[in-house]
């Protein structure tokens, strides 16, 4: 699943893997996914497996998923975003604040561009201010939550009168929840970008080795800029999935949504140095710990055991990982 | 229930928020202040015995200390403390926000240093405890707000909300508009903390007497944010097919659960309650429907400690009490706040 490599090299040491046989640290997660899914069905099976639910957890992943793909183009050039969960309210505020009046798409346009104008402060600084992107994003998590904060003078924003803005909660299409079709359909756009495009090679060239890049005549800094703008972008849409389904834009969401982003990005197989990349990784890294919220809710297990769980399958998935180096 | 084995004078004082609008706070006026220097008391009286007064004509300064505004409740904290400072001309307020323990109590050092008259404190956690106790020492008033010291030494007074009572009021509610029967799913705040311990507690005591007829089906913390709100309870739907009511901790968070259960159009077959007392959440109960009531643990005693900071600064006692000397424990009444009563409550909502 190494499906993000640039180079020769790298591809050269796919096909040799492939030749070996599938590798351990690509089969993992899935069979994580396969293991929850199986202990869903002995556990609670007709719940469980309803159609219901599993579009359920769908849902569940759209929000936290969908700030991933665009997390993993962040970690694919070595940098990483602390500001999302922060970004994902000042986002919807500015959204529910500013034009409420204006009726559901300025929200959601609003909630867009205020997302992506923060992604791109953040670029910004990275790129061309050189700044370390977990200095430059952890002031960039405290800032915007400030604004979030300051111009919803710390009360949530109701938008129930919205109708097309609350029907993302509500409404199905086809018998999918909306925001399960949204996430779907950003993994999907996220896959091609990273996989099939010369920008996603180039993404993943400016993280494997930034001075190669530069020499084969790649213009790093727009690219790394680029990626916090494109994280940006997938953090106002899933802020517009929250506040959709909130049916209001709360100052407070968002807490610690950049750390579930990051450790479905990392359980997935896509390094933290940079370089490398996998989107189908991501997705499985998102769904495995949807599922294990998911089964342990349903089973009212304390929220404890929860984290712990969170935790192991991290240790687990990474050092599973590291093997492969 | 708290107890405060420490305070043996004034105690369990009940101010009901109802019966203590700002405009009843106001103590006598024209009571000019005579004291001409201020008392240099360099160990205040644990007991209400000798409130300092402040000279005259200079301003009363009043240092807050709340937490960072990180979810509704506490942001309308410092909200109303600060427009309850704004009312007074005599008051020179400040305010200043700590996102962990250990920034509030580097705070506090700092603001002992600038001597404000009062210095009231909504604390992290008792960790804070320590700084306080050295405002004490270096002559200067707290007042503790909500999450009480572990040190009766670290302040002058105490005004807090009532989390056990809170979850009694709600558990009573419970009992009686379901008869004792039914299946409840219980939305806690954040695991672990005394505030979700004492609401569980008071909810399950007032419970009891039903003998087992209210299950608690589902039990699951959302730590008072709405987004988490609603996706543990759009789990909870998945595994409960049937759900009579819904007790939830927090009124901001309650709003997720709300829409999980809208979107879900499972709203006719359960009702639910928050607490805090949100202004969404009122607007609602007074609309009528699923959320019916919210048990109030409102911010508004920010602003009562405001209140309190500046009289015993000046040396007052609260207007319609016999004492010239503010008390050393309020606790607000845990409201509960119901269509019938909402107009009442609708102009302290948050």
């Amino acid at each position: 699943m190494t499906d993000g490599d640039p180079s020769a090299a790298r591809a050269g040491l796919r096909a040799r893997a492939a030749l070996r046989g599938v590798r351990v640290q690509d089969v993992a997660l899935p069979l994580v996914v396969i293991l929850l899914v199986v202990i869903g069905a002995v556990l609670k099976g007709r719940i469980f497996f309803s159609t219901a639910n599993l579009w359920n957890v769908l849902v569940q992943a759209s929000v936290a998923g969908t700030v991933a793909v665009g997390m993993t183009f962040v970690i694919a050039t070595g940098g990483i975003d602390l500001a999302v969960g922060s970004m994902l309210a000042a986002a919807a505020i500015v959204g529910g604040h500013y034009f409420h009046g204006a009726g559901s798409a300025a929200v959601m346009a609003g909630t867009l561009v205020a997302a992506v104008g923060f992604g791109a402060v953040s670029g910004i600084a990275v790129a061309w201010l050189r700044i370390v992107p977990f200095v430059a994003t952890l002031a960039m998590l405290a800032a915007t939550r400030g604004i979030a904060q300051q111009i919803s003078h710390q009360t949530p924003v109701a938008l129930y009168d919205l109708d097309a803005l609350t029907r993302i909660g509500s409404q199905r299409v086809l018998g999918i929840p909306i925001p399960a079709i949204v996430f779907l359909i950003v993994v999907g756009l996220g896959w091609v970008v990273l996989n099939r495009t010369r920008y996603g090679r180039y993404v993943v060239a400016v993280g494997g080795n930034r001075e190669a890049a530069r020499i084969a005549g790649i213009r790093v800094r727009p690219i790394v800029f680029s990626v916090y703008v494109l994280v940006g972008l997938c953090t106002g849409i899933a802020s517009v999935l929250q506040t959709g389904q909130l049916a209001s834009a709360s100052p407070v969401v968002g807490v610690g949504l950049e750390l579930d982003a990051i450790a479905a990005v990392v359980i997935g197989g896509t390094s933290l140095a940079g370089g490398r990349c996998t989107m189908i990784g991501t997705f499985f890294g998102v769904i495995t710990f949807a599922l294990i919220f998911n089964l342990l809710t349903l089973e009212n297990v304390e929220s404890q055991i929860q984290q712990i769980l969170r935790g192991a399958i991290i240790l687990g998935a990474v050092a599973v990982q590291r093997r492969g180096h | 229930m708290m107890i405060h084995r420490e305070y043996a004078v004034v105690r369990g004082v009940f101010l009901a928020l109802a019966l203590l609008p700002p405009a009843c706070r106001k103590e006598e006026p024209a009571k000019t202040d005579p004291a001409p220097a201020q008392p240099e008391a360099a160990e205040p009286a644990k007991t209400a015995a000798q409130p300092p007064a402040a000279p005259t004509g200079a301003k009363i300064k009043i240092a807050f200390s709340a937490p960072a505004a990180d979810h509704g409740w506490t942001g309308a904290i410092s909200v109303n403390a600060k427009k309850q400072a704004a009312k007074y001309d005599d008051v020179e307020f400040s305010l200043t926000q700590a996102a962990t323990a250990a920034d509030q109590v580097s705070q506090l050092n700092t603001i002992v240093m600038q001597k404000p008259d009062v210095i009231v404190v909504l604390p992290q956690d008792e960790t804070v405890t320590p700084a306080a106790l050295a405002a004490m020492k270096a002559g200067i008033q707290v007042i503790n707000v909500d999450r009480e010291f572990n040190d009766p030494g670290a302040q002058r007074a105490v005004i807090k909300g009532d989390n056990y009572g809170v979850g009694y009021q709600a558990g009573t509610y419970f009992a009686s508009q379901l008869h004792c029967k039914g299946n409840v799913v219980e939305i806690q705040g954040i695991a672990g903390i005394s505030v979700t311990n004492q609401r569980t507690a008071g909810f399950a005591d007032a419970i009891k007497p039903c003998k087992g007829g209210i299950k608690i089906i589902a039990q699951q913390p959302a730590d008072f944010a709405p987004d988490k709100g609603l996706s543990v309870m759009q789990n909870i739907l998945q595994a409960q097919p049937k759900i009579d009511a819904v007790y939830t901790h927090d009124d901001d968070m309650a709003q997720g659960v709300v829409q999980a259960i809208k979107n879900a159009n499972r709203d006719k077959e359960m009702w639910l309650t928050g607490v805090g007392g949100s202004k969404a959440a009122m607007d609602q109960i007074k609309q009528g429907g699923l959320y019916r009531a919210t048990f109030l643990y409102n911010p508004t005693m920010a602003a009562s400690a405001v209140a309190l900071a500046r009289l015993l600064a000046k040396g007052q006692g609260l207007s319609d009490l016999t004492e010239p000397v503010i008390p050393n424990l309020i606790v607000m009444q845990a409201q509960g706040v119901f269509q019938s009563n909402v107009d009442h409550y609708l102009q302290i909502g948050f």
